[in-house]
Formats: structure tokens, C-alpha cells, sequence
């Protein structure tokens, strides 16, 4: 091969003889490395959270133009626990900024904390499982030093996404129907940034305590699913609202930008994201390379389970993941149900809001469709993770070992997908059967049939993300886990934003979503179940065929 | 014997790029058959294609007259594969990788891999990702010989191994051999091919350049000749025009040189030219290569 890429310049020629030695620092190179990483994502977010803050601001005062219409809004909406619990602040629905932050509060403080959690954990803890950190730490730097280079590429990501959400937000609030100043558009960029950075911050440490990328990963969404349920507890009812003072998610609600524009709770964030940040880099510091504070034996006798099979040891890879999946399913659901108890006792304000996503009926139930669209998310977002896993198999080349056996390639694509299969099933069901136990623990009479339905409902939808993911993973491997997750996002913005927006409610049907009765408050048509399995079905049987048919990465 | 492998002008095309290029190769049954060339010259596309991982772009591949695409799975149960690239699932030990490596290939011969696990002083009750690459690579070694497969792919094998192991290794092949095992070795190591393949083929920027017994190749190679001179020998270019003469390097007094066909004509230009003291042998495989590939390395043919 002669064609060449050009690494750097040619040196002008020196003065003096011998080489021309170019200087750089060390901890400057692996932070714009880590930068070039994830810049693209935090634009991505930038304009996704600016744009969902801007749209949200001008829906509101389209649809509420007047202080009246803005007051029958309030009567009907504020002091009602139950929202206040599902989407957070609420107390200041009568402006259009209090109105905004409202409407996007859980979903972009959770967008930013997973995807900087994901980011953190990729950067440290990924590129140490790849080997590729024992060639940065080979440079003229050390653990610590090269952990707080990347920290702070991870810092300028974050201030990418609050500086472009307080621009596009400050530039819809030149508008005057809007009316939102610049100060107040700074704050609300501050208040957005508060979860991703300490999200980033919680996967700097996890990523010293686990060994691989995944362990990091899995802690990390454990202290998330901590802080949002610590959030809903906080805005539970009055007696409560110091716990807010606890989780991120309760900084930025107390923030309150637009209308109060309170600046104490930044810091607890700052202090939170210093001593993170301080203790990551500490902790690598002290560890060995490759090791981590939760590392397990390295020694252990033969255990004989799915050791067979291709499927068996694709069963017993798997397992710990699927059950924590599982576990997280059962969680929500049992969260959900609980919280059941609280919106059968404060009724007649929810009914409109959850009228806008076309649920009807006993009220308990319409909180239970909305409820379990948040269900839905959690388990179509779990084909993400196992589509990631078969095609870590590949790339890495431990897949080869398998294909050069007489097993097939549609054997082994067939079993990685049935697995998942499988897990998604248990999930819902388990969902299901967890908010049931919930709301029954508190006293809600709840019909098991139609809430574990209900769990079981979400299940189609998620096996055509499993499909999507499939088909990912039968063209190109890499992209196939991100196309999900980005399926799932997309599909959870629009369907909020078509909600939102009587104008936008055409863009509802291309979510994933839409296509979800909203059981128990929709009646569940099988003709819809049936062509969404069928989708479903058919999306894994042409991913198989195209699996079989190219090209396997080679490691 | 009929052929182990048999590849007609397999073709492998990435785009623009050419990683194998019009393949013809015939490898015969109980044959250990040596696969030479620099890095990147097309070796584990080749064996990639022979295990039906990728799709050739034209031509096609036989092995035990099936074809290796269509009839894969069959083509697997008669061979065993080992590649330079060790990854296995770090979080098994090396006993539970050798068993499911067992199980999934359908036979394996349980007292060899015991007496192998010994040979190749392999700690098995370790997990994988505490291994070395080295020994993640005999987990693989240990694997491939005790499936007592007909046929052994191995693609650089040897890459993270001691000397010691190495040793270990070569047995394990001349056993093979001796077995009636074939075995395709692709390696750059030019001594290991030259102590253990009957035959070798020689590629190079997805070409074969060469094929033969290793006595066949090493006639096709020149005399290395090393002279010295009782003066300055300022003239290359008058070494450079004799017949046969090639590689010309004068450094002072001394001349290095490539003779192929007859000595005669340098013999007498190096007798006026005052030789003192001159020596010749017969060149390794290593420099073999090198006159072959020389500094074109990675270069296009």
C-alpha cells in the first residue's frame, strides 16, 4: 500500500542538525482525545435540551395566551401530588418559564445524567477494559493525572450542553409572548447541567470501583435510580421537600430558574461533583491498572453451567445483567404502584393533563397508562444492552471461536436474540406483577390481571426494539446498541412533544410509542398486539438472514 | 492423498482495496504447509475466508472437496482453528474455556488435553482475564490439538509464546504430522515455518510471489557472497554489470553480493581486483524474505 496519511506536518527544516522533537503535554493530549469522544454527544444534547426547553416555552404560550386561560391551568393542575411526584416542579405552571422547566424537567435532567454516566464510564473505566489505558498511562502522565485530564474534557462536554441550551432558550425568549431574559436563560442552563455532572462525576468513581465498563455502568444506574426515587420522594408532599435537598434532581428543581432563580442549591452540586471528582482521581491514584476497589477472585473452581452450548454460555454471560434488568423492572413497578395510593387520593386535577395522551377511565388507571409508558422505556431499553453485549462478542473476536465450530450463525443469532427475548418478557411481566404488590401494599385495589396485562403489554414494543437492534447488528455492529437507544429517545421526545403540541400530534406516529395502547387506561386491541409482534418478528427474521450472509469482524 | 484445502482464484476485495488477489492454492492431506508474508499481506483474510467468516468477492474455497461457504458448518467439525488474536470471556477460568471450546467443536481427545494442559504448564483454574496473552494463547493451542481435528488452521500461533513454549509447540505439530493431521501455518516467523512445513507459499500484498518445497525456494535464491579486498573497492558499479550479480553493497574494502546461476564471471573480476579473503553461503529462509521483500515491504506489487 503507498497511500499514507499524513500524522502531522513535515518539520521546517532546523537550523541545527538532528531530529526535530515536537513537545506535548501529556494530560493536554488525553483530554482532547477524551474530548473528541464525546463532543458529538454533547451537542447532540445541547440541541436536543435547548430545542425540547424552546418548543416547550413557545406550546405554552401559544396554547395558554392569556392570564386567564394560564389561571384555569393552575386550578386545574397545581397542588396535585401526583404530578408533582411523576414530572416534578409544578409550582409555577402560570409562567411560561416555570411552565418549561415543568414540562422538561425529568426528561432532560435524565437524558443528560445517563448519557454523562455512560460517557464517564466509557472514557475511564472503557478504555482501561479495552487495554487501550495502559498505552496513555505508558506517556509521560500518571493514573491520577490522566483521570483528571479526562474529567475535565468531560467538564467542557457539559458546559457545551448548558451553554447551547441557555442560547437557543434565551434566543425563543427574545420572543415578547415568551419573554425570557438571558440571566434567566444562564440559570437554566446551570440548572440543566446540574445532573450530568454529578452523573459524570458518580461514573468517574464507579469506574475505579468496577473492573469492566459494565460493572461501572451497572453501579453507576443504581445511585441513579437512588436519586430519582429520593426526587419523587421529595416532591411527594410538603412534609418531604427537604429530601430534595439529598439528589441532583432536587438541585435543579430547587433552582426554580425562570421564576426564582435560586443559586444556593449550586452548591451542594459543586461541592458533590468536587469531592466526586477529588476521590475518582484519588482512588486512581492508589489502585493498581486494570484492577478495581470491587474486583473478585481471580482463582475458582470449575462451574459447569452453560459450559455445553453456545446458548448456555451466552445464558450464563448474560444472566447477571438480565437479572438486574429484572430487578430494575420490578422496581419501577413497584415505585409506580406505590405512588398509585397518593394520585386515588388527589384525583380531579390529573384527569386533563392525562387526557392529552388520550387515556380515559377510572383515574387510577390513567395514571397507571402513563405510568407504565415509563415502564415501556426501561424495558425496550434493555434490548440496547444485549444487542451491545453480541456485538462486543464480535469485535472483540471471541464470536470467531464459536463460528469455526460446527455451530451456525443463525444458531448463535437466533440464541442471543431468543435470550433477550425472554428477559424482555420476564421484565414486563415482572413490572406488572411489582406495581401490583405496590399499589396493593398501600391499600389501592388494583385488578392483578389487568395490571400484570398491562406489564405484559409493553412487551411487544419492546421486541421491535429488539428488532431494530437485530437488524443493527446484522449490518453494521457497531451502531447496532446506539441505534437503539437513540430509537428509544426519539421516540420518548416525540411522543412528548406531540402531547404537548396539538400541531405536532402527526409527528406522534413516528414514535415507537405510539403504537403502545396505554393499558390499563386504553383498551388493548390484539389486532395492534399482533401486527406489532409481527413487525417485531419480522425485523429479527431479516436481521438473521443478513446475519448469515456477511462479513463476521475478526477481532 | 486428495487435497486438505483447494482455493481457485480466491478473491477478497475490501472496496478499492485488494486484501487477496486471485488465490490458487492446493494443499495436500498430512501436508504442514507453511504461509509466509510480512504483516498485512493477506494471511488471516485468507484463513478468514477458508473458515467461511467472509465471503470471497470471486472465486471460491474447498475443504475436503466441500465448499467452505456453503457447507460450513460440516467443513468446522473436521478442524480446528487458532488465531494470533487471544481474546476469550474473561470471566471464565482456563478449565472452563477448554471445555466449552470441547463441547462446541463436538470431539476432543480428554487424556491429550490433560497431558497438553501439563506440557504447556498451563494454570487452568485461573479466570481468563488474569492470564497473560501468551497463556490465553496455549488456552487456544491446547484447545486446537486435543480436538485431534483433521485439519489445524493456525494463524501466527506462536505470537506471545517463550522459547520454551514455542518448543512445546513445534512437538505438538511434528505430532500432528505424524497423526496424519494437516496444517496450514500463516506466520512471519521464517524459522518456525522452515523447522516444521514441508512446502510454503510466500505472499505479499494479497499475491502469492512464490510456492514450493522449502528446497525449491531456497534454489531460487541466490549465493550470498561476502568478499574482502587487499584495497578500496571505490567501483560498485563495476560488480554491478556482471553476470548474475545482484544486491551489490561495496563498503571500503569489503563487497557483499548475490550470485545466482555461475560463480565464473566474479570469480575472475574479483581475481584482478585482488581478493584476500571471501566467504558464501547458502541464505536462510530469513534472508530469503528479506531479498524478496526487501525494503518494498507493504508496498503495492
Amino acid at each position: 500500500m503507498t497511500t499514507g496519511v499524513a500524522i502531522s506536518a513535515p518539520p521546517a527544516a532546523a537550523p541545527d542538525a538532528g531530529a526535530v522533537l515536537r513537545r506535548w503535554n501529556a494530560e493536554v493530549a488525553i483530554a482532547r482525545r477524551a474530548f473528541t469522544q464525546v463532543r458529538i454527544g454533547a451537542v447532540v444534547c445541547a440541541v436536543a435540551f435547548g430545542g425540547t426547553a424552546a418548543s416547550s416555552a413557545l406550546s405554552y404560550a401559544t396554547t395558554f395566551p392569556t392570564p386567564a386561560s394560564r389561571a384555569a391551568l393552575v386550578a386545574t393542575t397545581r397542588a396535585d401530588a401526583g404530578l408533582a411526584l411523576l414530572l416534578g416542579p409544578i409550582q409555577s405552571i402560570d409562567t411560561v418559564g416555570g411552565y418549561t422547566v415543568y414540562k422538561c424537567f425529568v426528561f432532560l435532567t435524565t437524558i443528560g445524567a445517563i448519557w454523562a454516566l455512560l460517557a464517564a464510564t466509557r472514557l475511564l473505566r472503557g478504555e482501561e477494559d479495552g487495554g487501550r489505558w495502559s498505552l496513555v498511562l505508558a506517556g509521560a502522565t500518571r493514573p491520577g493525572r490522566a483521570t483528571a485530564a479526562t474529567l475535565v474534557a468531560l467538564g467542557a462536554a457539559i458546559a457545551i450542553v448548558g451553554a447551547g441550551t441557555s442560547v437557543l432558550v434565551a434566543l425563543t425568549g427574545r420572543s415578547p409572548d415568551i419573554g425570557l431574559g438571558a440571566v434567566d436563560s444562564v440559570v437554566y442552563g446551570l440548572s440543566i447541567v446540574i445532573a450530568p455532572a454529578v452523573f459524570a462525576a458518580v461514573g468517574a468513581v464507579t469506574s475505579q470501583l468496577g473492573r469492566t465498563r459494565r460493572v461501572a455502568s451497572s453501579v453507576g444506574m443504581g445511585v441513579f435510580g437512588v436519586a430519582f426515587v429520593l426526587r419523587m420522594v421529595g416532591d411527594a408532599g410538603r412534609g418531604t421537600r427537604w429530601v430534595l435537598w439529598a439528589t441532583p434532581f432536587g438541585w435543579t428543581e430547587l433552582m426554580a430558574p425562570f421564576t426564582e432563580n435560586d443559586l444556593r442549591p449550586l452548591l451542594p452540586a459543586a461541592l458533590c461533583v468536587t469531592v466526586l471528582a477529588l476521590a475518582a482521581v484519588n482512588l486512581a491514584a492508589r489502585r493498581d491498572v486494570g484492577d478495581g476497589l470491587l474486583s473478585s477472585r481471580d482463582v475458582a473452581p470449575i462451574r459447569p453451567f452453560g459450559l455445553r452450548s453456545p446458548e448456555g454460555l451466552a445464558a450464563r454471560l448474560s444472566i447477571p445483567v438480565l437479572v438486574a434488568w429484572c430487578a430494575g423492572a420490578t422496581l419501577t413497578g413497584l415505585v409506580l404502584g406505590i405512588i398509585a395510593k397518593i394520585t386515588a387520593t388527589s384525583v380531579p386535577s390529573m384527569t386533563d393533563m392525562l387526557g392529552r395522551f388520550g387515556v380515559e377511565g377510572a383515574f387510577v388507571n390513567q395514571y397507571l397508562g402513563v405510568a407504565f409508558l415509563l415502564v415501556a422505556s426501561v424495558v425496550a431499553l434493555l434490548p440496547a444492552g444485549q444487542i451491545g453485549a453480541a456485538c462486543d462478542e464480535e469485535v472483540s473476536g471471541r464470536l470467531v471461536h464459536l463460528l469455526v465450530s460446527p455451530t451456525t450463525r443463525r444458531r448463535w443469532f437466533v440464541g442471543h436474540v431468543t435470550i433477550t427475548a425472554i428477559a424482555v418478557v420476564a421484565a414486563g411481566l415482572l413490572a406488572g406483577v411489582g406495581t401490583w404488590v405496590g399499589a396493593v401494599s398501600q391499600g389501592v385495589d388494583l385488578d392483578p390481571a389487568s395490571t400484570i396485562g398491562a406489564g405484559l403489554n409493553v412487551v411487544p414494543t419492546a421486541l421491535v426494539a429488539l428488532g431494530i437492534g437485530a437488524v443493527g447488528l446484522s449490518i453494521a455492529p457497531r451502531a447496532a446498541s446506539r441505534a437503539v437507544y437513540a430509537v428509544i429517545i426519539w421516540s420518548l421526545l416525540i411522543d412528548l412533544l406531540a402531547s404537548m403540541v396539538s400541531s405536532l400530534t402527526w409527528l406522534g406516529h413516528l414514535s415507537l410509542f405510539h403504537y403502545l395502547a396505554l393499558a390499563p387506561a386504553q383498551p388493548v386491541e390484539l389486532r395492534t398486539i399482533a401486527a406489532t409482534l409481527g413487525v417485531a418478528l419480522a425485523l429479527c427474521a431479516l436481521a438473521t438472514v443478513r446475519f448469515t450472509r456477511r462479513d463476521i469482524a475478526t477481532g | 492423498m486428495g487435497a486438505a484445502i483447494r482455493t481457485e482464484q480466491l478473491t477478497k476485495r475490501y472496496g478499492s482495496t485488494t486484501a487477496l488477489e486471485a488465490l490458487d492454492l492446493e494443499i495436500e492431506e498430512g501436508e504442514v504447509f507453511g504461509y509466509l508474508g510480512p504483516n498485512g499481506a493477506g494471511k488471516s483474510t485468507t484463513i478468514a475466508l477458508l473458515l467461511g467468516l467472509i465471503r470471497p468477492t470471486s472465486g471460491g474455497a474447498q475443504i475436503f472437496g466441500l465448499d467452505v461457504w456453503r457447507h460450513a458448518p460440516a467443513v468446522h467439525r473436521r478442524l480446528a482453528y487458532v488465531p494470533s488474536d487471544s481474546n476469550l470471556w474473561p470471566s471464565l477460568t482456563g478449565a472452563e474455556a477448554l471445555r466449552f471450546l470441547g463441547a462446541i467443536h463436538g470431539t476432543v481427545d480428554e487424556a491429550y488435553r490433560d497431558e497438553l494442559v501439563l506440557r504447556y504448564e498451563l494454570v487452568v483454574d485461573k479466570k481468563i482475564r488474569a492470564y497473560s496473552r501468551g497463556n490465553r494463547q496455549k488456552v487456544l493451542l491446547v484447545a486446537a490439538f486435543a480436538s485431534r481435528a483433521e485439519l489445524l488452521l493456525l494463524d501466527e500461533p506462536t505470537s506471545g509464546l517463550d522459547p520454551l513454549m514455542e518448543q512445546v509447540f513445534r512437538a505438538c505439530v511434528h505430532e500432528a504430522h505424524e497423526r496424519g493431521q494437516t496444517v496450514l501455518l500463516s506466520s512471519h516467523i521464517l524459522s518456525e515455518v522452515e523447522a516444521l512445513c514441508d512446502r510454503v507459499a510466500m505472499l505479499r500484498a494479497g499475491r502469492i510471489i512464490e510456492t514450493g518445497h522449502l528446497d525449491v525456494l531456497r534454489g531460487l535464491a541466490a549465493l550470498r557472497v561476502h568478499a574482502e579486498l587487499d584495497g578500496p573497492a571505490s567501483d560498485a558499479a563495476r560488480f554491478d554489470t556482471i553476470e548474475g550479480v545482484h544486491h551489490v553493497v561495496v563498503d571500503g574494502s569489503t563487497v557483499t553480493c548475490d550470485v545466482t546461476g555461475s560463480m565464473e564471471p566474479l570469480l575472475r573480476v574479483l581475481a584482478t581486483a585482488g581478493v584476500t579473503r571471501m566467504t558464501t553461503h547458502e541464505p536462510s529462509l530469513e534472508e530469503l524474505f528479506v531479498s524478496h521483500y526487501g525494503d518494498v515491504v507493504g508496498a503495492e506489487p
